[in-house]
């Protein structure tokens, strides 16, 4: 083991040496673990993107059969053409769909309106007239009422709030416990207009049947956020009017023949990359003439494929520093070795086995690589965050223009009105654009990215030194000592 | 001890050797010189018998193996220990480094290593203010004197060296060869010098001078 004490005594003697290829292999590892730190946080983000962003499969009536039957009709006559008419989700379909593997939770909504009895509602005045007199003929099988109902299984389940466009500042949200119940969530400018808070009772009255009124206890109030406000159209009520209910009041309100069916369900899918097979195994459980199955997992896409590129930008950097590395170490070590030929000749004249020599400077390069690989650990985070900000800003940016290219205006589910969910429609697609570029690299130096590191620092010190060690293998001692 | 059967050596040209059937004997505790003038081949002898490079004819036997039965490599490990004119020290090292590197390397044991490699450069002159001094900071009869402590730490029986007083004044000549004669007579080394200056080889006990691709023992 006297190639250990000898490698030592060289690389403290040479001080200046030495600190030059610390120099030169701390800048090299520096890139290479920056490489690594921003492939893992890429790696990362996109597990975390997975959990986060979420995907979700919605059950719909199908629309686009329904108005194929429409337009086959024969009549040509206006009057005489069939309405298009759309068969309501079944619940018990919707079971079954929940039970499949990688369904998380469902959300049922229901949408109806109502006309207010013991409250005044909210009008917007604008250029265009008062807004009053509501939404208009936009929902499936509803007439029209000055009160939007949004019939959900759970509140913090639709878009709007697990987004945080809407806000519960009062009370709570609608859960799976006022199944049956006639709790009400309103917005809160709805409240103040008519001095109602949590607790208190209004009544409305439906706008189908017998039209009776119906008497609804508030359980919490909710703030609409100011783009929900601001992007309802010239026709749409004010967004102040919508109340949360449970899905079968909203059925209630609707009529007797609605109970136990729903606009839609969406399942929240616990792996996004599995989507598409829960979408396959649905179609199987369900008549595809009357209802259909979409998918959306487009925040997953953007940031899966913004992440992909990061991935893939760091693992050519991770290789073409090693890479360059490896050459430059061993152009060095060649020089190094070439130097000390006479060492190598009274080494060998000694008896000294070969591959001891090379061992001698394997060691005096890990020596320098292991100091080089703590102060790379020391600067190879702020290179990381450096380049790992570029590489997303870049990536993000790309991403997300191509994202709000491709999102079709009126997207919205069939079956139901602008106002449910929000399924597929360009609000929701805005929301994913928007998660895309908030996703961040969380990019830390742990002991496996050290290790990794160490890993790369062994290889490249161990190539650099095989590939220079040649001429010690060929050296003959008689030409370098004697001649 | 040491003889050579047949020995012969050429570079490219066998027609044109440098030396052929050499046949000579060397004992142990005596000092041989082999003096000779520029390009006669006496250098090439030199590195035959210290095992840097191969015979092209016939053998060289230590007792009763050949080299090619004891292996180059562990024949300078274990038997033979050269002195160059170039000193060829570690120059990364102090004297004591130096002798315990070879010491280590050779497998040469000696009770209280360091112990040992002091006392051994102390009687060479290297006094204890410079044994841990990095060699090159040494004269170059002090780094002459180094080289010959770590040939003497190593133990091999056999002790060869190529024009070892080439660099050094007349007082350095004389004490490295009277270190040699000491290794020769005290410890029953077979030393070989390899010179050109007839003062160093006359203070040998055997001459040889090679001439004409033969060798002449000189009276």
């Amino acid at each position: 083991m006297n190639f250990l004490k000898r490698a030592w005594l060289n690389v403290w003697a040479k001080k200046g040496r030495s600190v030059l290829l610390i120099l030169v292999s701390s800048a090299i590892l520096m890139f290479v673990l920056a490489g690594l730190l921003i492939r893992s946080a890429a790696v990362k983000a996109t597990d975390q993107a997975k959990a986060d962003v979420g995907a979700t499969v919605t059950l719909s009536a199908n629309r686009q059969a329904a108005f194929k039957k429409v337009q086959s009709s024969s009549s040509s006559s206006k009057s005489s053409r069939p309405k298009m008419t759309l068969t309501p989700v079944k619940l018990s379909d919707a079971a079954k769909i929940a039970k499949l593997s990688n369904v998380k939770s469902e959300n049922v909504t229901s949408s109806t309106s109502v006309n207010a009895s013991s409250y005044d509602v909210v009008s917007t005045t604008s250029g265009m007239g008062s807004s009053q007199g509501g939404p208009g003929n936009m929902k499936g099988g509803t007439s029209s009422g000055d009160t939007q109902i949004n019939g959900v299984s759970a509140t913090s389940l639709t878009t709007a709030f697990s987004d945080n466009q809407s806000k519960i500042t009062k009370g709570r949200g609608i859960t799976s416990a006022d199944k049956n119940t006639n709790h009400v969530v309103i917005e809160k400018n709805l409240a103040s207009q008519n001095d109602l808070t949590v607790g208190d009772t209004i009544t409305v009255k439906k706008t189908t049947g017998s039209k009776a009124k119906v008497k609804l206890k508030i359980v919490g109030i909710y703030r609409a956020s100011a783009t929900a406000s601001s992007s309802a159209g010239p026709m749409s009520s004010d967004p102040s009017n919508t109340m949360y209910t449970s899905y079968t009041l909203a059925n209630t309100f609707k009529g007797s023949k609605y109970a136990g069916t729903a606009d839609s369900v969406t399942f929240n899918v616990s792996n996004p990359a599995k989507v598409s097979s829960v979408k396959a195994a649905g179609k199987k459980l369900i008549n595809t003439s009357s209802y259909s199955l979409s998918t959306d997992d487009a925040s997953y896409q953007t940031v899966k494929a913004s992440m992909s590129n990061v991935e893939s930008f760091a693992n050519k950097i991770v290789w073409l520093v090693a890479i360059a590395g490896t050459i430059i170490l061993a152009l060095i070590v060649i020089l190094m070795i070439r130097e000390r030929r006479f060492e190598i000749g009274v080494l060998l004249s000694l008896g000294e086995a070969r591959w001891k020599i090379v061992a001698q400077f394997f060691t005096e390069m890990l020596m320098v690589i292991v100091v080089a690989v703590a102060i790379a650990g020391a600067g190879g985070k702020f290179v990381g965050d450096q380049l790992g900000s570029q590489l997303v800003a870049q990536s993000t940016t790309t991403q997300t223009t191509s994202s709000s290219t491709s999102t079709q205006p009126g997207g919205g589910q069939p079956g139901g009105g602008g106002m449910r969910g929000g399924n597929g429609g360009p609000g929701m697609q805005q929301a994913s654009s928007t998660k895309a570029a908030d996703t961040d690299l969380d990019i830390s130096v742990s002991a496996v990215s050290l290790a990794e590191l160490g890993g790369f620092g062994l290889a490249i010190t161990f190539l650099s030194i095989m590939i220079a060690s040649g001429g010690i293998l060929r050296l003959e001692p008689k030409k370098v000592l004697i001649s | 001890m040491l003889k050579t059967q047949n020995l012969g050596y050429w570079y490219q040209d066998k027609s044109q050797p440098l030396f052929q059937d050499l046949n000579l004997t060397f004992d142990e505790g005596q000092s041989y010189a082999i003096l000779g003038h520029s390009g006669t081949g006496k250098t090439t002898f030199l590195s035959l018998i210290a095992g840097l490079d191969k015979p092209k004819s016939g053998d060289i036997w230590l007792g009763d193996r050949s080299l090619k039965q004891i292996g180059l490599t562990n024949y300078r490990r274990h038997d033979v220990s050269i002195v160059f004119q170039a000193y060829n020290l570690f120059t990364y090292m102090s004297p004591l480094n130096n002798l315990l590197t070879a010491m280590a390397i050779t497998g040469a044991e000696h009770a209280g290593d360091k112990f040992f490699a002091r006392r051994t450069l102390n009687s060479l002159g290297i006094g204890e203010d410079l044994v841990e001094r990095n060699v090159q900071h040494l004269s170059g009869g002090q780094q002459q004197r180094v080289a010959i402590a770590r040939a003497m730490a190593c133990d091999a029986p056999l002790v060869v060296a190529d024009e070892p007083t080439g660099n050094l004044d007349e007082d350095n000549t004389q004490e490295v060869i009277d270190q040699f004669q000491q290794l020769a007579h005290q410890q029953h080394k077979c030393v070989i010098i390899v010179t050109h200056e007839p003062d160093v080889a006359a203070r040998c006990d055997h001459q040889f001078r090679l001439e004409n691709k033969q060798f002449t023992q000189l009276a």
